[in-house]
């Protein structure tokens, strides 16, 4: 054993949103910070010279270290609101590395100035979206191992891990339908003895930026009095702290008129521009921003199918002696499932539609075989919020953890390629 | 008592480690408790923080510090004077326990209801805690250059002090009355790394010169091992970067200031490591830069038709269901 194996592998688990980093082991991740970069590019974008080397001079000379003038996360949106030096990038979008030379840099800066380790020592495991080409896995590889030298590296897709963070808290259950809903993407995986059904894999258009945009939209049409450069910041501020899932839209809009003390809550903030204090209301939207994934036709009209519907034609997809084990164990993970009774909104939904079905089969039968009741079983947990992460945490502090990584020499030997294949679509438990 | 484990970090860079331990320190304080979690295995790690079920006030801090090479002198597995600079550092919070843990060198046990009551320096002090490892590894570093800001030399201390700071690694002291010369052997892995190292330092010796820095330490960068390490081992003498060397002043370490230097020396190796990295980063930057230009001048190049032709080949299935999960998202 190496000093690299002894060591606890780093975990990174990159959202569209929030990026989760910390110590394999760990039951929480050591930092959660927002997935964006402020670069400083006053430099970048003036026109190539035809003196080689000049525009670095003129940098050099405005006492501009552009390389390392760029700040992550929290940092880099106080940053970029204090002064107009700092461009904000954020390098993922739709749960896909959209540029590079930020996520590099992120990635750094997360090593480097939060987690303050040396990647030669740890072996690294990060994850990526179910949908990502194989080329963006290489190109993670090659940054990973070039860049930072990591000894070792293990690329895992995000719903197993969500799907093994459930195994260590409840039983050892490998079967399962994963539904994914995060910052960026939202994706329903159906999972069997840990192989993911690559073919049945569905993906939503409407994820936790969705459900922001639409409370913006809804404060910004009952015309509170929300600065508009900091709408969205309050939007999604509104989203994390004060919505839930209510059962039935038309009780809750009768809720909230009845007691409108009750139902709706007060946003206090101040205008970055002029410092003054302001203060808005925030009443329906509690309950129909997360309604966005259980009628989506509220939202946009191009998708409109609701998430159970989504989640039940993904499992009539899966093989036919997978269904009942997937039914039983709906997994949820991702920040956006983290609304108040989300998880029993959709069991019931989902529910009803099983049961839909089943009562119909029984009646085209004509009552002479009864069928057994599907057991449907949305499953939500603490670790919700991170359990991608905390499945990593589990994941690389077991000892075939590092059997299982891509090492250095590896990458050495084959290049980027070794990258392409992933040891948990080849099934690892 | 049982203790159980609730929070483990590696510690390799920074010496002292760490906002994440201090911020794990806080949450517990904030009343966060221990998720019980089965299936965790155990392994070798380098800072090692646990809780009492029974009593939340009490937390065990193991830390394992790295192998030290021949050269290095500890005292019971600790480097010389760690104890009574952990005594100094945290006063009644902290206790020592005699023996540490298992493949640990030092158990530290901290009674948290001794955490002073005012916000601003219960935080000071957890930083501190946190820090764990620049007290221990520095500790004859600051013995050396405490002597210094007194000019004397410290007694029972040799002409050549090595210092462990990576596995198997150290750096060299040579303490005198007027000034205390620091060594450092610089080790890289990696070829590449080993090469913008080299550029750097030379770089960064440079630097030095430049008119608003003369009140700093002066510094030096040779490719063979200097003089002053004529008594050291020949295997801590083979570095593939060179060596670089201060020499601190009394005027370095006067007052507040022998903290700065203290930590600022022994996260040097860090340091260079983290710029090494960075510049890394941006030669890749460039390079992309660079390939995304040429492939648009080849795409300038191409004749309108075979660009029609091209674009609707490259339509792979992959490349499709990707399109048009982002497509769709856009709208």
């Amino acid at each position: 054993m190496d000093a690299a194996t002894s060591r606890p592998a780093v975990v990174i688990d990159n959202g569209t949103g929030y990026t989760k980093m910390g110590f394999a082991g760990n039951v929480e991740p050591c930092f959660t910070s927002p997935t964006v970069v402020a670069v400083n590019e006053s430099f970048i974008n003036q026109p190539r010279s035809s003196v080689k080397g000049s525009n670095w001079l003129a940098q050099h000379s405005a006492g501009v270290m552009a390389d390392l003038d760029f700040f992550i996360g929290d940092e880099a949106l106080s940053r970029s609101r204090s002064s107009n030096t700092y461009n904000l990038s954020y390098p993922i979008r739709h749960g896909q590395v959209d540029n590079w030379d930020t996520m590099e840099r992120f990635w750094q800066q997360c090593i480097f100035n939060y987690l303050r380790c040396d990647p030669e020592d740890h072996y690294f495991l990060l994850t990526e979206s179910p949908l990502t080409a194989p080329e963006s896995r290489e190109y993670t590889g090659e940054i990973m191992f070039e860049t930072f030298n990591v000894p070792g590296l293990y690329i895992a897709v995000q719903p197993v891990l969500a799907l093994a963070a459930g195994y260590t808290t409840s039983k050892c259950e490998m079967t399962g339908v994963v539904v994914d809903v995060g910052d960026g993407a939202t994706h329903v995986v159906p999972v069997a003895d840990g192989y993911v059904i690559g073919s049945s894999i569905k993906s939503i258009p409407i994820s936790g930026k969705d459900v922001t945009l639409f409370i913006q939209q809804l404060m910004r049409e009952r015309g509170e009095h929300v600065p508009p450069e900091d709408s969205f910041e309050v939007a999604r501020n509104v989203k994390e702290t004060h919505c839930y899932t209510c059962s039935d839209i038309v009780k809750e809009f009768n809720k909230h008129d009845k007691e409108p003390a009750k139902y709706i809550k007060q946003w206090r903030g101040i205008k970055p521009k002029t410092g003054a204090p302001y203060s808005c209301d925030i009443s329906y939207e509690r309950f129909l921003g997360p309604e966005v994934f259980f009628n989506p036709e509220i939202y946009s009209s191009d998708f409109t199918t609701p998430l159970p519907a989504v989640i039940d034609k993904c499992i009539q997809s899966a093989p036919i002696d997978t269904r009942r084990a997937l039914y039983k164990n709906i997994v949820l993970s991702g920040g956006s499932t983290m609304f108040k009774d989300f998880h029993r909104r959709l069991q019931r939904d989902l529910k009803k539609i099983v049961d839909a079905r089943v009562l119909a089969s029984d009646t085209r039968l004509g009552g002479d075989v009864k069928s057994q009741p599907v057991e449907v079983n949305v499953v939500s947990h603490p670790i919700q919020r991170y359990a991608v992460w905390f499945g990593g945490s589990v994941l690389a502090s077991t000892p075939e953890f590092f059997a299982a990584c891509h090492t250095k020499a590896e990458y050495e030997e084959y290049g980027a390629s070794i990258c392409r294949t992933n040891p948990v679509f080849k099934g690892m438990y | 008592m049982m203790f159980v484990t609730i929070f483990r970090s590696p510690g390799s860079l920074d010496l002292s480690l760490s906002l994440s331990l201090s911020l794990s320190l806080s949450l517990w304080l904030h009343g966060w408790k221990y998720k019980k979690i089965n299936g965790v295995c155990k392994s070798n790690s380098q800072n090692i923080l646990q809780a009492s079920l029974k009593n939340p006030q009490l937390l065990l801090l193991s830390v394992s510090l790295p192998t030290p090479p021949s050269e290095t002198v500890f005292f019971g597995g600790l480097p010389l004077g760690a104890i009574e600079a952990i005594k100094a550092a945290y006063g009644v919070l902290v206790q020592i326990l005699d023996p540490p843990r298992d493949g640990f060198n030092l158990t530290v046990k901290l009674n948290l209801s001794k955490l002073p009551p005012d916000e601003e320096y219960r935080h000071a002090l957890l930083v501190k805690i946190a820090s764990v490892r620049e007290v221990v590894l520095g500790a004859p570093l600051r013995i050396v250059l405490k002597h210094l800001a007194s000019r004397t030399v410290a007694p029972d201390i040799g002409q050549l002090v090595a210092l462990v700071h990576r596995p198997k690694e150290s750096f060299f002291v040579v303490p005198q009355t007027e000034k205390v010369t620091v060594l450092f052997p610089m080790r890289f892995k990696d070829s590449i790394d080993t090469i913008l190292a080299t550029s750097f330092l030379q770089e960064f010796v440079e630097a030095r010169r430049t008119a608003g820095l003369n009140n700093a330490p002066s510094c030096l960068w040779s490719h063979s091992p200097p003089l002053e390490l004529k008594g050291a081992p020949v295997e801590a003498l083979s570095a593939n970067a060179g060596f670089v060397s201060f020499v601190i002043f009394p005027r370095h370490v006067e007052g507040k200031k022998l903290d700065r230097t203290v930590w600022s020396l022994s996260t040097f190796h860090a340091y260079v490591s983290y710029h090494v990295k960075c510049s890394e980063g941006f030669m890749h930057t460039r390079m992309r830069r660079r390939v995304e230009s040429l492939i648009q001048a080849l795409d300038r190049a191409k004749p309108d038709s075979e660009k029609t032709k091209k674009s609707a080949q490259s339509r792979s299935f992959k490349r499709l269901s990707l399109k048009e999960a982002r497509s769709s998202k856009n709208l």
